[in-house]
């Protein structure tokens, strides 16, 4: 048998050549981070760094970000907008570490963040432009924005009933309930909730399976709105799938969100209407009420006035009538200066009725004129009054 | 009277008769009728936007129950 070495020799061995090789050189690497555990309290995250191809795992090296880089993860859930979780595809500057106990590790130093922002960027115009391409008659760009048939749904005059979509006990929903149920207003609100886990891998379908659900009842729902409390670290990742967006484009309820994040915009926010966080969702809907009593107000007021003109002009006719039938009265004639004639008591109004000799009565102011004929001629200037 | 109306149709409703009302197109007569109906319709609107509170219902949700997230 050949001469035997322990171990830890090996170890070191093992160690110290792959020092001299590696100790000076750091790499760009690019890779998908899996088995992701990140030990907040000591600023610590181990994971393995994966290579695939075609589903099959070409390579895998275990990793660690410490104390000192863990700002790296961060900076780039901040600036991606994402956790950094399972699935990642990065590119980091890595240094290859051996360490008797433990063996191979590369130490993270670094994340090369514009890289995933591009990656990012690029699945979401991809998902964008196959929107416009698959739904062309419900999903239109017009002047850079995206408008859909989801956008274009009617308002009712006042938005009452409401489908939540959010998860239970989160800020989100106390946040939109607070605002809703405190409106100084005191309107009518009916909240049904639709709860469901609004972060994570599988969100987006949870979320479908609670829109299948309102879809159901329909025309128990005024309005659809789903929402998230800001503050943490939003992912909005669920709300870049393409089937959500597509969905929400074309649920036959006007859908709002408030999935609160200030910087980015989701695929699904673009089809639907926008208002970044609950409790902008929740005023959103008090002022449209309000704006519906305001358009009450006027109409009450409108009434008033046209009941007062209508009455001031019944009376105003009124009057009128009044005046005329006064002036057309014989008594005010008589008054005038004009004379009636009878004969027989009859009143004359053709002369022709007349002949010599009649007696005949003229009615003037407060007398009587008792004459008889004597002559009758024509008048030439009987227009000259 | 018709309470039960939407106050959807009382609101158009109302708008009718205003538009009719300050077309001087209601007689004298029928004023009255009118006047009333409009303030029922006004009352249908008023008493739709307000209840006595907000109405909260039972979750309906489904799925694995989740961390309370933000």
């Amino acid at each position: 048998m050949e001469q035997t070495i322990r171990l830890s020799a090996l170890a070191d061995r093992i160690k110290e050549t792959l020092e001299e090789r590696f100790e000076r050189e750091t790499f760009w690497v690019s890779a998908r981070i899996m088995n992701v555990k990140k030990y907040i309290a000591n600023r610590r995250c181990y994971l393995t760094l994966e290579e695939y191809e075609n589903g099959t795992k070409l390579a895998e090296i275990r990793a660690v970000f410490w104390s000192g880089a863990y700002e790296e993860i961060e900076k780039f859930e901040n600036a991606v907008g994402q956790s950094f979780r399972d699935g990642t595809e990065i590119i980091c500057l890595v240094r290859v570490r051996f360490h008797i106990l433990y063996g191979l590790n590369l130490d993270v130093l670094q994340i090369d963040v514009a890289h995933t922002l591009g990656t990012l960027e690029l699945e979401r115009q991809q998902t964008l432009n196959r929107l416009l391409r698959e739904n062309p008659d419900s999903i239109k760009r017009i002047d850079g924005v995206y408008r859909t048939a989801n956008q274009g749904l009617p308002l009712p005059l006042l938005i009452q009933r409401i489908a939540l979509i959010t998860a239970p006990h989160s800020d989100g929903l106390r946040d939109f309930q607070q605002e809703i149920i405190n409106n100084r207003h005191q309107y009518h609100f009916e909240i049904t909730e639709f709860l469901t886990t609004i972060q994570g891998e599988n969100a987006h379908n949870l979320i479908l399976e609670q829109l299948q659900q309102i879809a159901l009842s329909a025309s128990s729902f005024d309005v659809v709105a789903i929402v998230r409390g800001g503050g943490s670290l939003a992912d909005f990742r669920p709300f870049n799938q393409y089937e959500l967006a597509q969905r929400v484009a074309h649920f036959p309820l006007p859908i709002f969100t408030g999935i609160g994040h200030d910087r980015n915009q989701s695929i699904t926010d673009m089809m639907a209407r926008e208002q970044k966080t609950p409790t902008k969702v929740a005023s959103l809907f008090i002022d449209h009420n309000f704006e519906f009593e305001n358009r009450l107000i006027d109409l009450r007021l409108r009434l008033e006035n046209s009941i007062s003109r209508q009455l001031d002009r019944a009376r105003e006719s009124l009057e009128s009538a009044r005046r005329l039938v006064k002036l057309a009265s014989p008594k005010a004639i008589l008054d005038r200066g004009f004379a009636i004639i009878t004969l027989n008591n009859k009143i004359i109004i053709d002369p022709q009725e007349i002949n010599n000799k009649d007696e005949i009565k003229t009615l003037l102011k407060d007398q009587i004129i008792h004459s008889t004929i004597t002559k009758k001629t024509i008048d030439e200037k009987r227009f000259d009054l | 009277m018709k309470k039960d109306l939407t106050y959807n149709e009382a609101f158009e409703k109302l708008q009718k008769i205003l538009s009719e009302l300050e077309s001087g197109k209601i007689a004298l007569d029928k004023l009255a009728a009118n006047v009333k109906e409009a303030y029922t319709m006004i009352a249908i609107c008023e008493n739709k936007m307000r209840s006595i509170e907000a109405a909260v219902k039972t979750a309906i949700g489904s799925g694995p129950a989740p961390p309370p997230n933000a």
